[in-house]
């Protein structure tokens, strides 16, 4: 067994070396910085604490980092809570929840370059359309939900589109922005559709309750709807459920529904022709071209808390939170989709800063 | 730097053999107080009484007090925010606050905020070091602080009024009068603290303290009445209303506000005769608080705990070297709030305490507690100690006793996550102490073992964060306590001193807990020449971890104050003083993102009349 490994893993390496070699020697591609060629790994921190961090790791899992913002740009922190990270051309703008700022830094060097200060609360997710930023905001203490729309020249917040409450991620696709109104808890059911060009909202999909990612494969849009948790009423707990949006008709055309209450879909990503989701703390993959969800998972990763999540390049990135207090990891397993592994084959533990909820891939 | 430092620590320890050499007269004088087990069951630990005049001196925040003055570690979430003790390694909810005899710490999380007790409502404040589950139930497992109120039933009408001002626009001011006659004895004590509270944070181009006023507004009265020469009543009552708004942190502001109301009363009726000491009490004691995620809107949650309590206590003095003393106890908490429903907890306990006098020069001291709740099941309670007194100048004490931390109403019915099924939490400690004294100087060491069982962790679980009984931390250290008076001619000297040495591990990873440090000094001089007095403290917190994996640090800190006053007065006292905090100006937290102020600014004036 342990022999076995052994070939195989001296296998495996002599692909990987091999391929370096050729890439070092045909695309003679010169690294734009320490953080280029691999993935940004938001570390959230503890709330209320300026310990939000951000760490690398490179592609090959051979060198990982946790950056030390203030070193590379003296006397400035990333803040407290750190929420999410959006890449636009060279840049990486970090949202940071309850400092109600994004710091604006050189995605491959991590190089301070900007901040946007003003006009954000209780930021969540950004995403870019038509020259400009859009940040979903959840105002606390006003509660209505807004995007507020970016110059990305002066770094201002220019406007704001009303949208209906908790406004959480938001992506981009064909000119478009889609809105998923979750507030993790048992509120949000919808997705806000904004038409930058005009900066209205074009459409709402009712999808189910609790969305939480987007993907776009084609003309579909993929939600992960997490159900209702069971906070605040324990008796609304709901079953999450996965369901495909029509793009052209902005229409419902096929829910995949979980069967008991307490069953919510954590996190959810479409790598290749698979999509992959975290579902009771296991891990399930299907082929996008399925008719039913799977029933057994695929794998269980061996994490305390599963507190991020993200698949890319064949691989699995499990961020631990462990128990908040301490220092995360992140486990990166084989996807399994082409390559000599399995699925859920560990290939790295890699230590990180507290609560790893998120993975940006820098390529 | 580190020379200076030095220096400070010989000038201070030069100081301790001159004060050794002279002598002083102590008076005292005779009190009623309700805390009656304070003295007479506390022979085996480390007690350490603050009375009114270091009280004086210091800020009126319990915190403040007991930071400058005792072993006890303090986390504050910025001056004046949430503080937390951490008393020999231990937890918050594991350092009991004991009012008047009885146990106030919050019914809903188990811990009281030092910052919201304001020690000039109270004669004395004594720091009860180890286990006291047996005589004052939860919490009291890394130690005990006991506010006293005590009654005199001497001839006399005295007033005090104490105002004070300074940076930050911070006001403080308390009122007290004493009335007793040989009968009837009064104590009225009102106070009112606010502050702007708008510091900078030093090294950060001019950042402040945003959101972070305060005010707190707090009244106490104490009445006894000697009905005849053996029946006595006694009624005590406290009332306190604060607000808080919760700055953040220097990267985020905030908009969190906090209020606090709490009020506690308390009759007892004693009959006291030779050999007979019977006392029947019945308290009644609320707390609530509304928290407002932001203040500009009107939503907020609150809960509110009110409790009920009938305690009946009979000693009886067997023989002259044998004393017993028994308690049974019932109380009754309703607690309602947003987040945890509407539930009635009972408790009910019976304790013995047996005190016996082996040799003159030796006692022991045991006693054993057993309580019964419908809402979590407890240990047998027991504390067990020995004090002996070889000579004149020396004792040794010895103490093992099993204490407890029962799950607070937060950890029981939380919504969502609250766990119905906790156990409480309980610690088996073992201490050895010794004392050197002589009439104007007392040394105390201590050395002690804690092994804490059934820790409450809330750990997360698919996205439900939930508490357990899984923690098991073991922690040891040393306590040193010196203190010393002397007066001459017209000059006074009073100096005080603690250290502890602190270990407190998770027995699973072997690591120091969170927010403990290894270190903590104090040191206190005050001297008096005539109407002129000069006070100086000193504070130094070793580095503590803020994560569990200890790889995150944040740094010692030392911290001064200085102050001088003069008293006007000619009959009656009219005392002017000044006061630098933070002398030396030093950049520190004790909590990471959340800075303590810099040097700063306090005038006050004291009339008695």
């Amino acid at each position: 067994m342990k022999f076995n490994k052994l070939i195989l893993a001296a296998l495996v390496s002599t692909l990987f070396f091999v391929s370096c070699t050729n890439d070092d020697t045909n695309n003679n591609y010169v690294p734009k910085g320490n953080y280029d060629s691999g993935v940004l790994v938001m570390n959230e921190g503890n709330f209320g604490t300026d310990n939000a961090s951000v760490s690398y790791i490179s592609f090959d899992l051979n060198s990982y980092e946790n950056i030390d913002f203030s070193v590379i740009n003296p006397g400035e922190v990333i803040g407290n809570t750190g929420q999410s990270i959006a890449f636009n051309g060279n840049l990486a703008y970090i949202v940071v929840n309850v400092s109600n700022k994004i710091e604006i830094v050189n995605r491959y060097t991590l190089k301070k370059v900007g901040a946007i200060t003003a006009g954000l609360n209780k930021p969540r997710y950004m995403a870019f359309a038509n020259g400009k930023g859009y940040v979903t905001n959840w105002n606390s203490g006003t509660g209505a939900g807004t995007v507020a729309i970016i110059d990305l020249g002066s770094n201002l917040v220019t406007a704001t589109i009303p949208v209906s409450d908790f406004p959480n991620k938001i992506i981009e696709n064909a000119g478009k922005l889609y809105v998923a109104h979750n507030d993790l808890g048992q509120g949000g059911n919808s997705i806000t559709v904004i038409d930058p060009s005009t900066n209205t909202v074009n459409a709402t999909i009712a999808v189910g309750d609790m969305p939480d990612a987007m993907a776009v494969d084609g003309t579909t849009l993929w939600v992960s709807c997490q159900g209702k948790s069971s906070y605040p009423i324990a008796a609304d707990e709901s079953a999450g459920k996965i369901v495909k949006v029509n793009l052209n008709s902005n229409t419902v055309t096929q829910t995949f529904s979980l069967t008991n209450a307490t069953d919510h879909v954590a996190y959810f990503e479409v790598f290749g022709d698979y999509a992959f989701y975290v579902l009771n703390s296991k891990i399930y993959k299907f082929p996008l071209t399925a008719s039913a969800l799977p029933i057994t998972e695929s794998f269980t990763p061996t994490a305390d808390y599963i507190y991020g999540f993200g698949v890319k390049n064949n691989k699995i990135y499990v961020g631990d939170a462990k128990s908040f207090v301490t220092n995360g990891t992140v486990l990166v397993y084989s996807a399994g989709t082409f390559g000599p592994d399995s699925i859920g084959t560990l290939l790295a533990t890699i230590p990180v800063g507290v609560a790893p909820n998120g993975f940006y891939f820098n390529q | 730097m580190t020379a200076k430092k030095l220096f400070l620590f010989w000038m201070l320890l030069l100081c301790q053999i001159i004060c050794a050499q002279q002598d002083t007269i102590v008076k005292l004088k005779e009190v009623v107080v309700s805390d009656l087990s304070l003295q007479r069951f506390s022979n085996s630990l480390s007690v350490q009484k603050l009375n009114d005049s270091i009280i004086e001196k210091n800020q009126s925040s319990l915190t403040s007090l007991l930071q400058y003055n005792a072993v006890i570690y303090f986390k504050q979430n910025g001056f004046g925010m949430v503080s937390s003790p951490s008393f020999r390694g231990t937890t918050a909810q594991q350092t009991a606050v004991i009012w008047n005899g009885i146990n106030i710490n919050s019914q809903l999380n188990g811990q009281t905020d030092f910052n919201t007790i304001t020690t000039k409502d109270f004669e004395s404040i004594t720091v009860r070091a180890g286990g006291g589950s047996a005589i004052y139930g939860s919490s009291a497992i890394g130690g005990s602080i006991h506010l006293n109120n005590e009654l005199s039933f001497t001839n006399q009408f005295q007033n005090t009024l104490a105002l004070n001002y300074g940076s930050f626009n911070t006001f403080g001011s308390n009122y007290k009068a004493r009335i007793a006659n040989q009968k009837i004895s009064t104590n009225i004590s009102i106070s009112r603290n606010s502050s702007d509270n708008d510091y900078e944070y030093l090294g950060t181009k001019g950042k402040k303290n945003e959101n972070g006023q305060f005010y707190n507004t707090s009244m106490n009265v104490s009445f006894g009445y000697k009905i005849n020469a053996f029946h006595f009543l006694k009624m005590y009552s406290q009332f306190y209303e604060g607000e808080r708004h919760f700055s953040g942190t220097i990267a985020s502001e905030s908009k969190n506000k906090y209020q606090d109301f709490n009020t506690r009363n308390l009759v007892a009726w004693s009959y006291l005769k030779a050999k007979v000491k019977s006392t029947l009490k019945v308290a009644f004691f609320s707390e609530q608080y509304k928290y407002f995620e932001n203040y500009e809107n009107y939503d907020f949650e609150t809960s509110k705990a009110e409790t009920i309590l009938y305690q009946y206590d009979f000693g009886y003095l067997i023989h002259p070297k044998l004393e017993m003393s028994s308690s049974i106890n019932y109380t009754q908490t309703k607690g309602t709030g947003s987040n945890i429903g509407n539930v009635t907890r009972y408790i009910g306990s019976a304790a013995l305490l047996v005190k016996y006098q082996i040799f003159k020069s030796l006692q022991s001291e045991l006693s054993i507690r057993q309580e019964q709740s419908n809402a979590y099941s407890s240990p047998l309670l027991f504390s067990f100690g020995m004090h002996a007194a070889p000579t004149q100048y020396y004792n040794i004490k010895l103490n093992v006793s099993r204490n407890f931390r029962m799950p607070t109403f937060n950890d029981l019915y939380w919504i969502s996550g609250g766990n119905p099924n906790l156990k409480a939490e309980f610690a088996n400690q073992f201490e050895i102490g010794q004392e050197l004294h002589g009439k104007h100087y007392k040394f105390s060491a201590t050395v002690y073992y804690n092994a804490i069982r059934n820790l409450l962790h809330w750990r997360p679980t698919n996205n439900q964060w939930s508490p357990e009984n899984v923690g098991k931390v073991n922690s040891y250290g040393a306590e040193f306590l010196f203190d010393c008076n002397k007066k001459w001619g017209v000059h006074k000297l009073n100096f005080g001193a603690t250290y502890a040495y602190t270990i407190s591990k998770d027995v699973a990873s072997d690591y120091q807990l969170t927010f403990v440090p290894y270190h903590k000094f104090t040191g206190n001089l005050a001297y008096a020449y005539q109407k002129f007095g000069f006070h100086y403290q000193y504070l130094f917190n070793g580095a503590v971890f803020t994560l569990n994996d200890n790889k995150t640090i944040l740094k010692e800190y030392s911290v001064s104050n200085l102050g001088v006053d003069y008293d006007f007065g000619l009959t009656n006292t009219y005392t002017f003083g000044f006061q630098i905090l933070n002398l030396a100006n030093e950049n520190y937290q004790s909590v990471p993102s959340r800075p303590l102020p810099g040097r700063n600014y306090l005038i006050n004036l004291t009339i008695k009349f």
